[in-house]
């Protein structure tokens, strides 16, 4: 009842601290709670896996939305409880493997020891040989060396100590130590390393610079935002489609370009068929329309160039069956002026949505047009992303097809064709003898754009190395087992007696078939025995 | 006929025929009469014939490989695990009365397959279009199924321990047997008969040996099938890595059902360690792979059903 804990000096609590953490229960634990927070990790929302799912949980549940907030449940695997978990599990770990390391380096020294009574070994037989000692345990040795037996003669030369199965040990200490290289490689990689987005539309050329994603760019906790400078030009995007809209195929045909803007080489980013260049992972992420959109005024060029549309899947989920939407913005007029676009990139699958009522994917070029609203006031947000028109008015709306000209302020056709076009739609011509329009929108080419998923993680290999030892490891520890042999070579008149004994540390049941193998082999090495005389002793201990 | 026609069929006579071996086996359980077995065995090799020609059908039907979706790996996986009782519980460790319980397994995974997870034979998303798909997705169901008999004959194992246990208190409660075969002689006649002097019709009369195998027996199986399939997750975990790095640029991103791969892994490495653990191993240990074999199912069925996430494509 009395000695307290304080009793401990600080030397025995560290001690004691050091041996808690060496115990298996303590390593049990700790995955225990790993796999725990893991489960939390899963059923609750993640702020890097899906931010909106944890918003709408905030304003659903406020009282345990801000309390998982606080507990760092809505990023279970960046919390500090997490990371503090995998640091002691990082630390028993460590603590565990380094004696039992030593431990097995010191076992490989060491050379099989010798043992007497070997009639006391669960698995023994005697039986007499012909040939003399000396001869008997020099070809017993072969016998054992032939089956990968570690092999030691005992000094007097009358006896062999075998054993086998170090692997056991070695692979289980290679799964341990290498599952540390892995998560040292991971924290490393995930550290220093970084992932973004690319967009770039057919014919442009995209430079690794931290301002040139979109706005998306991870960057881990140790990065030191270095980029490499590299460019990504895109030649061609391409896109297969089954007729029922099921994706078949996407590629990138890029040309790669070094910090200096040299050509480097060529290659196809395809899904599943990431291009590695300059470091860099390049992933084939997502694609879309860009309409080159030209906008005149006042006798100069105020726009010109591509415009990315966004699809949004709507309440179907159907991205493709979606118009994609995308704005040009002229903050340099007084008024300032605002174009909002919507693209119809297959006229034919449109209508046949309109008529039947069921969106139908829109996935090849046919007549292509786009609805455009014209807006006037103050733009209050000067990125691409979206229009705020809370200080703006509509002016006027219409469509533009490819190849057209259009007065965006009067909302009428200034050149272009009808083409393949579906009749009815609007489609009204500036009147002849006008005055010269102000502001004039053309179309005159529809190309496409890719996104890509740019990574740098500099410790991938050694993830791979670190998992491809885990796996060794774990199969060599799995599947070997230690057993020791022992043989005897007593003179007696004028042959001599052999005596083999044995054990299995594991697998036992293995042994007791391989152990009589290895007893035939030793008897027809060693001119075999007189049957007649022998004692098989496989005790049943 | 057509291949898809044919696939849908052969699974429901594969069903049939497993219910068949199920109730033929646990008949030879209940009763030890040896036609019985050679029914069961019978009816379960004709089930697995005409689960093999489903799968076969359906990859001919869809044009690929057929384990995309979560029908495909059940029947799949139903397969693997009669397959994995007939050829190994069967043929190679000679234990013959927990059948039932295998068919049992593949039944309600079939069950679930038909009534929730069916789709005609179809592509694939380009996603998927990858030969780590087959490595991952083969590797993670031939562990699965390992894993699961393993935990089978846990749940067997658990139940036999505390059968085995009431019966050892029920011995003990009772007054010690009177001895009934003679008197032990100091002055033993020559004729001695080793064996004469002791009791005799005793509890420990061996009873018709009927029930499960001991326990020391369904322990073993249980711990042989768990450390076979272990390795095969491990791998089947890291191709999957290799594969989301190809497709997604990124190894691993606990999605959830990277997540509860992962927590699976965890759980019977724990019980491995707690196999190796004095204080631990029997029961305790055995706990440990029952929490294993939940955490397998919610990898396999819920994650899919109830938590969104990449592997959505597989419902």
């Amino acid at each position: 009842m009395s000695s307290p804990a304080s009793r401990y000096t600080l030397r025995q609590s560290v001690a004691l601290v050091w041996r808690t953490l060496r115990s298996m229960r303590t390593a049990l634990v700790l995955l225990g709670l790993l796999a725990l927070a893991s489960a939390v990790g899963s059923l609750l929302p993640q702020i890097p896996n899906s931010p909106e799912r944890v918003g709408a949980y905030l304003v659903d549940h406020p009282f345990w939305g801000q309390l998982f907030l606080r507990g760092g449940f809505f990023d279970v695997f960046g919390s500090w409880w997490f990371s503090l978990v995998t640091a002691l599990l990082f630390v028993s770990l460590v603590a565990c493997l380094i004696p039992r390391s030593r431990a097995m380096l010191r076992a490989i020294r060491q050379r099989p020891v010798q043992a007497k009574e070997l009639e006391a070994l669960p698995h023994h037989v005697a039986f007499e040989v012909a040939v003399p000692p000396e001869v008997a345990v020099e070809r017993a040795q072969r016998v054992l060396r032939r089956r990968m037996y570690r092999v030691a003669a005992a000094p007097d030369g009358r006896g062999v100590a075998a054993e086998k199965g170090v692997l056991r040990e070695t692979g289980s200490l290679t799964f341990h130590w290498a599952f540390l290289l892995l998560l040292i490689a991971v924290v490393i990689g995930k550290g220093t390393g970084y992932t973004g987005h690319a967009t770039i539309v057919e014919g442009q050329t995209w430079t690794d610079a931290a301002f040139n994603y979109d706005g998306d760019l991870r960057t881990g906790r140790f990065s030191s935002g270095q980029h490499t400078g590299a460019g990504i030009h895109l030649i061609d995007f391409e896109d297969r489609f089954r007729t029922s809209g099921i994706p078949m195929d996407f590629a990138s045909e890029v040309e790669l370009l070094d910090a200096n803007g040299n050509p480097v080489r060529r290659d196809e980013v395809r899904i599943n068929h990431p291009v590695g260049f300059d470091g860099l992972r390049i992933f084939q992420y997502g694609f879309g329309w860009a309409p080159i959109v030209v906008v005149r005024g006042g006798g100069a060029t105020l726009s010109d160039g591509p415009v990315v549309m966004v699809q949004d899947a709507g309440a179907d989920g159907n991205q493709l069956a979606a118009p994609g939407e995308g704005f040009v913005k002229l903050p340099t007029l007084r008024p300032q002026y605002a174009i909002s676009l919507e693209l119809i990139p297959d006229s034919t699958a449109f209508i046949q949505s309109l008529i039947s009522g069921v969106p139908q994917p829109m996935t090849q070029v046919r007549a292509p047009f786009m609805r455009y609203t014209l807006w006037q006031g103050r733009i209050l947000d000067p990125s691409l992303n979206g229009l705020d028109t809370r200080l703006m008015h509509k002016v006027s709306t219409g469509i533009v097809g490819r190849g057209w000209t259009v007065d965006v302020e009067h909302g009428c056709v200034v050149s272009g064709t009808s083409g393949a076009l579906p009749k009815g739609l609007a489609r009204t011509v500036c009147p002849a003898g006008a005055p010269a329009p102000a502001l004039t929108l053309s179309f005159p080419e529809l190309r496409q754009y890719t996104r890509l998923q740019v990574s740098k993680d500099p410790t991938v290999p050694f993830v791979l190395g670190a998992a491809i030892l885990i796996l060794l490891g774990l199969v060599a520890a799995m599947y070997s087992s230690r057993r020791k042999v022992w043989v005897r070579a007593e003179a007696r008149e004028e042959g001599t007696v052999l005596q083999v004994g044995g054990y299995a540390l594991q697998r036992k049941d293995r042994f007791e078939e391989e152990f009589p193998k290895l007893v035939a082999d030793l008897r027809a090495a060693t001119g075999g025995g007189r049957r007649e005389r022998e004692r098989e002793e496989a005790a049943a201990r | 006929m057509t291949a898809a026609r044919l696939s849908s069929d052969l699974f429901n006579a594969a069903l049939f025929a497993y219910i068949a071996a199920m109730v033929l086996s646990f008949a030879y359980l209940a009763f030890r009469k040896r036609p019985f077995h050679v029914a069961a065995l019978t009816v379960g090799w004709i089930g697995v014939s005409a689960n093999i020609g489903s799968i076969v059908a359906r990859g001919v039907a869809a044009h690929r490989t057929p384990w995309g979706n979560m029908y495909e790996f059940s029947s799949l996986l139903a397969c693997l695990v009669v397959l994995a009782y007939l050829v190994l519980v069967e043929g190679r460790y000679k234990v013959q009365t927990v059948g039932g319980f295998v068919f049992a397994f593949a039944i309600f995974t079939m069950a679930l397959a038909t009534s929730f997870f069916y789709v005609g034979p179809t592509d694939l998303l380009p996603a998927l279009n990858s030969y780590w798909r087959q490595i991952h997705v083969t590797s993670m169901i031939v562990a699965t199924s390992l894993l699961a008999t393993g935990c089978v004959f846990t749940i067997l194992y658990l139940v036999k321990v505390r059968s085995e246990r009431r019966e050892v208190s029920v011995l003990r409660s009772q007054d010690p047997p009177p001895i009934l075969g003679g008197s032990v002689d100091a002055d033993a006649p020559p004729d001695y008969v080793p064996g004469a002097d002791e009791p005799v019709g005793a509890a420990t009369s061996p009873a018709p040996r009927r029930g499960l195998p001991p326990s020391a027996t369904l322990d073993r199986l249980a711990y042989r099938f768990i450390q076979f399939g272990f390795p095969i997750w491990t791998f089947g975990v890291m191709c999957g890595a290799i594969w989301a790095q190809q497709t997604w640029g990124r190894y691993w991103g606990w999605d959830p059902k990277e997540t509860w791969s992962f927590i699976t892994w965890v759980i019977f490495a724990c019980y491995l360690h707690a196999r190796a653990t004095a204080g631990w191993r029997g029961t305790k240990a055995a706990g440990i792979a029952l929490v294993g074999f939940v955490s397998l199912f919610v990898t396999y069925y819920a994650v899919n059903l109830w938590i969104a996430g990449l592997h959505t494509y597989a419902k």
